[in-house]
């Protein structure tokens, strides 16, 4: 299962987003692996801080999920409103 | 001597003036050869765990005091240090590297070293996440070779704190009642310690180069955060400009609303050493001194002569700096452990003494009675000075009238004792600190028995919304103005009233400047914050209508939900 979204955070898959998005992925039994749609590094695992930040995506960029498990669908759900939320709602958001 | 100009980064838009002390941490990574007949790998995997799991309590810690001192958004970084110390790449690279036969430290430092590189080739922010993970490694290899960290959480008061770099883990324990400046030889403006600074309202200057190592220790310094610019040894000139251009001005006589009601704005204090800064900030008095500094880090308690010393000291720093009619109100509050604040020579337990359970006045009462009479009787010796006329004496934790009819009658006890002895004392005013929600339902109780109640707004938002402080999933909870604590505030403030008890707040609450109005609306009488806040809150207190706040409190009081609290404020 794939999802490409779009980076809502300004300062993109960093810091906190990048921190609430690893803590979430890990939330889920589904392998979540993810990569810049214009970048030319390999997907990484959604687990993992290193490889999420590593990959130096920004606020406007393109990314491709893929999921793949029982719970692929929802764990795609959850990342998704972590993408599309700016860095300033964080704090008030409830996961799905 | 002419004064020597270093260029850098401005990170804050203001000015600080102090003495050059450099920051200079012990290189950790400076590791001994690994014996040569090899180590134990069973063994070194559970250094290794070990040291995880202590970076993990230490980040938390970190986190959490970031978050009270500072907010949610800076406290964000320690949340993705702790997704780092866990993550899978470094965790599988500190596994190879053990199963090769290296020791705990060496295998920390191999697998951080790939990733380190590869971040630190990228360019902005990238790059700083390579400052991260040497953060992350650095503490992992502190507690795994026991060096001892550098601490700059107790630099003398004017200091400027000087260093190639700072990191999350180093600002955390800075103290922005010390610090007058900050300079990096590294970092830009959006570096940990820019944005720390920033919040803190700590001058800074980053970026300055290799060139600050021309500064020695103990040189005048001034940090010009606005132009970017780090002076030594200022001249006359450069210093008068400095010394106009602190944030607000400091206010140092007391204050009254615009139409006239005196509302008594206190710090709140955690050391003696602490008097004086917050005296130089215009402090009216203490609001709350916690007395826990004195009995923590050794191996017994302080006895009584160690208690009278340290608390007339800040009696003393107070009558010497505040000008006005009679001593300072300086509020002590009886040793309030248990919950958080473990002591190891009391044998307190995480279970029977945590948040719910013996902790506070219940301990005084029980089996810490001995070291309540040695604090009390400390106390009512102070009060009996020319400095302590002022004192105060405030009971923790306080849940019922039982409770606090004990703590008097000790008071009432101790007396008598000095009595017998022939040693002057004098019987202080006594207050109750109104953190529980059975405090709130008895306030009209206590009040008639005491002279005051102040009310510590952390504890009470934790028990009232029954949320406990420390959990980070519960910080939605955490909320001050939230309806059910605000109609606690309120129905406090009115039933100390009426038993003609004077009403404080000692809460973090109180220092927040954006909500003065509604505090004078609520009909505080005294309002004791972190040093750092007062010249804020007075200037704010001096626009307030009375009757406008009071009309804004019974709106707030009126809101159902925090969402319309938070609108209406």
């Amino acid at each position: 299962m794939e999802r490409i979204l779009t980076v809502v955070p300004d300062d993109g898959l960093h810091a906190r987003p990048a921190a609430t998005f690893v803590e979430t992925a890990g939330e889920f039994d589904a392998e979540v692996t993810v990569a810049a749609v214009d970048g030319n590094r390999p997907a990484v695992s959604a687990d993992s801080m290193l490889g999420v930040t590593g990959l130096g995506v920004r606020g406007g960029d393109e990314v491709r999920l893929v999921a793949e498990g029982p719970d692929a669908e929802a764990a795609l759900d959850a990342l998704e409103v972590i993408l599309s939320t700016p860095e300033d709602e964080l704090d008030e958001m409830e996961l799905p | 001597m002419t004064e020597r100009r270093f260029e850098g980064i401005g990170a804050t838009p203001t000015l600080g003036v102090g003495t050059a002390v450099w920051y200079r941490p012990t290189d950790v990574t400076d590791l001994e050869e690994p014996p040569v007949d090899g180590v134990d790998p069973v063994a070194e995997r559970e250094r290794f765990d070990a040291a995880q799991a202590d970076a993990r309590a230490e980040l938390e810690a970190e986190r959490e005091s970031t978050r009270e001192r500072v907010g949610e958004d800076e406290a964000a970084v320690f949340d993705a240090h702790l997704k780092f110390l866990e993550d899978p790449q470094i965790e599988s690279g500190v596994e190879e590297a053990l199963e090769e036969g290296l020791p705990a430290p060496h295998a920390v430092k191999e697998a951080f070293a790939g990733p380190i590189e590869q971040f630190a080739g990228m360019d902005g922010m990238m790059a700083e996440r390579a400052d991260d993970l040497r953060d992350i490694r650095d503490r992992l290899l502190r507690l795994l070779t026991g060096t001892e960290r550098t601490d700059l959480g107790s630099l003398p008061d004017g200091s400027v704190v000087l260093a190639e770099l700072l990191t999350p883990s180093d600002t955390a324990q800075l103290d922005p009642d010390s610090i007058t400046g900050i300079a990096t030889m590294e970092g830009g403006r959006t570096a940990h310690a820019a944005i720390i600074a920033r919040s803190l309202g700590i001058p800074a200057v980053v970026g300055v180069g290799d060139e600050l190592d021309a500064v020695d220790d103990g040189t005048d310094v001034v940090v010009d955060g606005e132009d970017g610019v780090v002076i030594a040894d200022p001249d006359a000139a450069t210093r008068e400009r400095a010394a106009e251009s602190t944030q607000t001005a400091v206010v140092e006589e007391s204050v009254a609303t615009a139409d006239g009601r005196s509302v008594e704005i206190a710090a709140n204090l955690g050391t003696p050493a602490e008097a004086g800064p917050a005296v130089d900030r215009g402090a009216d008095g203490v609001g709350l001194f916690r007395t826990e500094f004195l009995f923590q880090d050794r191996a017994a308690a302080p006895d009584e002569d160690e208690q009278y010393a340290a608390y007339h000291e800040v009696c003393e720093a107070f009558a010497a700096g505040v000008a006005g009619d009679g001593e300072p109100r300086i509020v002590v509050r009886t040793l309030d452990v248990g919950g958080d604040k473990p002591i190891d020579y009391l044998g307190l337990d995480p279970d029977e003494n945590g948040f719910l359970g013996a902790r506070g006045i219940r301990l005084s009462l029980d089996e810490h009675a001995d070291l309540f009479e040695t604090q009390l009787r400390a106390l009512l010796r102070v009060a009996a000075t020319d400095a302590g006329a002022g004192l105060a004496v405030m009971f923790p934790l306080v849940s019922t009238v039982e409770e606090l009819e004990a703590a008097l009658e000790q008071v009432e006890s101790v007396a008598d004792d000095l009595d017998d002895e022939g040693v002057d004392y004098a019987i202080p005013e006594l207050g109750v600190m109104v953190e529980t929600p059975a405090s709130t339902y008895l306030a009209d109780a206590f009040a008639e028995r005491v002279d005051f109640l102040s009310i510590g707004t952390n504890d009470l938002t934790q028990y009232i919304q029954s949320a406990q402080r420390d959990l980070d999933r519960m910080s939605e909870y955490q909320d001050p103005l939230a309806p059910a604590v605000l109609r606690a505030i309120d129905r406090t403030v009115t039933a100390g009233h009426a038993g003609d008890a004077w009403v404080g707040m000692c809460g973090e609450m109180a220092g927040d400047p954006d909500l003065t109005e509604l505090l004078v609306g609520l009909g505080l009488d005294e309002l004791s914050m972190s040093a750092v806040t007062i010249p804020d809150v007075k200037t704010a207190i001096r626009e307030v209508d009375t009757e406008a706040a009071a009309e804004l409190a019974d709106a707030m009081l009126a809101a159902d939900t925090l969402a319309e609290v938070r609108q209406r404020l």
